[in-house]
């Protein structure tokens, strides 16, 4: 069995009477990505700020490449490197600048910062723009930069904290290329997000995040099992919506259904939806719904998310 | 400890990149010493040339005596006494051919000795200048004293002296003139002159500011996210502390030594002293300037706070450490002011000025270091982020 490179074991955090995190336990093995998926507010951010020795837990530990991070907290950030969610870049510096700065903190120095320095300008395809200042930069090149810097010292361990919040698609689609190829070169990834699509695609493994807990953890197909490979059912209207969700869970292809707390929305776990939707359109009609929408989905993260909490994740 | 200077210069070099240093550490405060210096400097000038019209009794002693008072006043004011009738006085004032008029009574001399109140009129012109007052508290002076001559000789013939004694102490004393002088004060050892005063004072309040571009960078690094990535570094915590506080310090050194190099050489009749002795003055008022800016940062939720904080503070600070008018007060309050960077700027100065070495700057120095440990002390105590602090 492989050592992993990141071992969190019950983490937990409070602030005041608030428990923030609660017995998060991680493991990221060398070449993996991990993700933590989940809402605003679920602790993942408060999660990545324990791991990366910002904020002392009230109890768990952390383990970096076998290093405690309470004993040894310095020989535990050599591998770690990590990319916050604020854009963590000096404005009035160049990239090349940035980087140099970052490189020398990291005990790097000569030729190496040098070649390094280009290797990542290079990765990040910031090299034509290595010299301008970065407060000229795009909010993606800016995002890119911030994950250059995380990445310079080749750390065993690469956290990134949300990295593509508010980028455009062309950069958020080169943002993610290079988180991909990276741990095709076998280094470990612990990537938080709340967007399902990223998660679902550069995610070995995805713990599911919600009120400071991961209440699932597995492959994505894994956590699609937790729902029994039902398709997701979402009818939108007026009517008698508690009439509705009484005579819809009828249908024997109907396995859950859950009012979306605040809206005229009934969402519903559905075996074999394509086969299912004329008799649920009929059956809410005829308890009196006025349809303004209706919608289906195959099972995916959102609906596993839906499934577990009665939530959508983007609540 | 190499990658804290790393930070440092990092630092410094952004800050010269932004620019603010200059404009708040240098441009700002030469032109309020400009301002400050047209407008202060000229009222603590030294006392211009005065003729005083004196009408009075000729052979009269004691008018003799006040004006051979009034002529010897040179240290202080230089006043020519021109005799003249009593009614060309007010056309003398109305013309501006004299400063101030001064009308003493016929039989001045005689109507004291009998125990009478003679009255003496200064006449003054409608801006009647310093040296207007001057020449009034002489005369007033030296009538006081005439009176209480007078007083003193009744009651000795009342008390049985004999009259022949009396008169002979009251003609001795017309003779040898009353013990009234003036003369302009020298400043004290440890007293800036007014313009002195203006540079060290703006000086040592725009330290405040100054001071705030390195460690309150603490609270705007928080919201950039580069104090986490700096904290999840391999270094101590606390190395990321001491790079804000040097470079907080080395531009409160360097800014503030150019502005009282500028001050100087600007300025006539500014002597602050020898540079070297300033320089140690500088290091230990800049650091506990820089002290107070790690108290700011710890409580700051955010740069927009620190930054009121810090005007806050420097406003308070510099007004009663007198950057902008003199204060002074004693007790408590006394001691507690010599607690403030502004006021120890000025104090030091002043040592300087007057030729103090390091060990005459003890005190200055003593109080500097006990605020450092005071402002440290706070810093770590006061409930606040305790990211770094």
């Amino acid at each position: 069995m492989t050592t992993p490179v990141l071992q969190v074991d019950a983490l937990r955090r409070s602030f005041g009477p608030a428990t923030v995190v609660d017995g998060v336990s991680l493991r990221v093995d060398p070449g993996e990505t991990v993700g933590l998926l989940g809402p605003n507010g679920a602790g993942k951010t408060t999660t990545i700020s324990m791991i990366a020795g910002l904020l002392r837990p009230d109890d768990g530990s952390v383990r970096i490449q076998g290093v405690d991070m309470a004993k040894d907290p310095l020989a535990a950030k050599r591998h770690l490197g990590l990319v916050p969610q604020d854009l963590a870049i000096y404005p009035e510096l160049s990239a090349r600048s940035n980087l140099f700065f970052f490189g020398r903190l990291q005990g790097m120095r000569g030729t190496a910062l040098r070649r390094r320095v280009a290797e990542v300008l290079d990765v990040v395809g910031l090299t034509d723009r290595a010299t301008g200042a970065s407060k000229t930069f795009s909010g993606g090149m800016k995002r890119r930069l911030n994950i250059a810097i995380g990445l310079l010292h080749e750390p065993r361990l690469l956290i990134l904290d949300e990295p593509t919040v508010g980028v455009d698609p062309q950069s958020r689609n080169a943002i993610l290329e290079s988180v991909e190829a990276l741990s095709g070169e076998g280094m470990a990834v612990l990537y938080t997000t709340h967007y399902m699509e990223e998660a679902e695609r550069l995610c070995d493994r995805i713990g599911i995040m919600d009120a400071g807990r991961v209440i699932a953890e597995g492959t994505r197909d894994e956590l699609v099992e937790i729902t029994g490979g039902a398709d997701t059912v979402t009818l939108v209207g007026e009517g008698p919506l508690d009439e509705v969700e009484v005579a819809v869970a009828g249908i024997p292809a109907v396995r859950e259904v859950r009012r979306v707390a605040g809206e005229r929305r009934l969402v519903m776990m559905v075996q074999g939806a394509p086969q299912a939707i004329s008799a649920i359109v009929a059956t809410a009609t005829g308890a009196g719904m006025t349809l303004r929408d209706v919608e289906t989905s195959r099972p995916d993260l959102e609906s596993v998310f839906l499934h577990l909490t009665g939530k959508a994740l983007r609540d | 400890m190499g990658r804290v200077l790393v930070m440092v210069g990092s630092d410094l070099r952004q800050q010269v990149l932004d620019r603010s240093i200059f404009i708040f550490g240098l441009a700002v405060p030469l032109a309020l010493m400009w301002v400050f210096s047209l407008i202060f400097a000229p009222l603590a000038e030294e006392l211009e040339p005065v003729t005083v019209a004196v009408s009075g009794p000729a052979d009269d002693p004691l008018t003799g005596t006040l004006v051979e008072t009034l002529g010897g006043l040179d240290d202080a004011v230089d006043v020519t006494v021109l005799e003249a009738d009593a009614a060309d006085v007010p056309a003398l004032l109305a013309d501006g051919e004299v400063g101030a008029g001064v009308l003493v009574p016929d039989g001045f001399s005689a109507a004291l000795a009998d125990g009478d109140a003679p009255q003496v009129q200064v006449r003054l012109p409608e801006s009647p200048g310093l040296e207007g007052e001057v020449v009034t508290a002489v005369v007033d002076g030296v009538l006081r004293q005439f009176t209480a001559t007078a007083r003193t000789a009744a009651a000795a013939e009342e008390l049985g002296g004999q009259p022949e004694e009396v008169d002979a102490v009251l003609a001795e004393d017309a003779a040898t003139g009353p013990s009234v002088g003036w003369a302009q004060g020298e400043t004290a050892d440890e007293q800036l002159s007014a313009r002195e005063s203006i540079v060290a004072g703006q000086a040592g309040f725009f330290l405040l500011f100054t001071v705030g571009f390195g460690v309150l960078g603490l609270v705007v690094e928080r919201e950039w996210g580069t104090l986490a990535r700096l904290l999840s570094m391999p270094i101590p915590s606390w190395w990321v502390l001491l790079s804000k506080g040097l470079s907080s310090w080395l531009l409160g050194v360097l800014a503030t030594g150019v502005l009282l190099l500028a001050g100087s050489l600007l300025f006539d009749d500014v002597h602050l002293g020898s540079p070297a002795v300033i320089a140690v003055l500088l290091l230990a008022v800049v650091a506990a300037a820089t002290s107070i800016m790690f108290v700011i940062a710890k409580v700051a939720r955010s740069a927009e706070q620190a930054g009121v904080a810090q005007t806050i503070v420097a406003i308070t600070l510099g007004m009663s450490g007198g950057a902008f008018f003199r204060v002074s007060s004693e007790g408590a309050l006394g001691t507690m002011l010599q607690l403030n960077p502004v006021t120890a700027l000025g104090r030091g100065l002043g040592i300087t000025a007057g030729g103090g070495g390091v060990v005459d700057l003890a005190p200055v120095l003593l109080a500097m270091g006990l605020m450092c440990v005071a402002m440290a002390a706070l810093a770590v105590r006061v409930p606040g982020r305790r990211d770094v602090l």
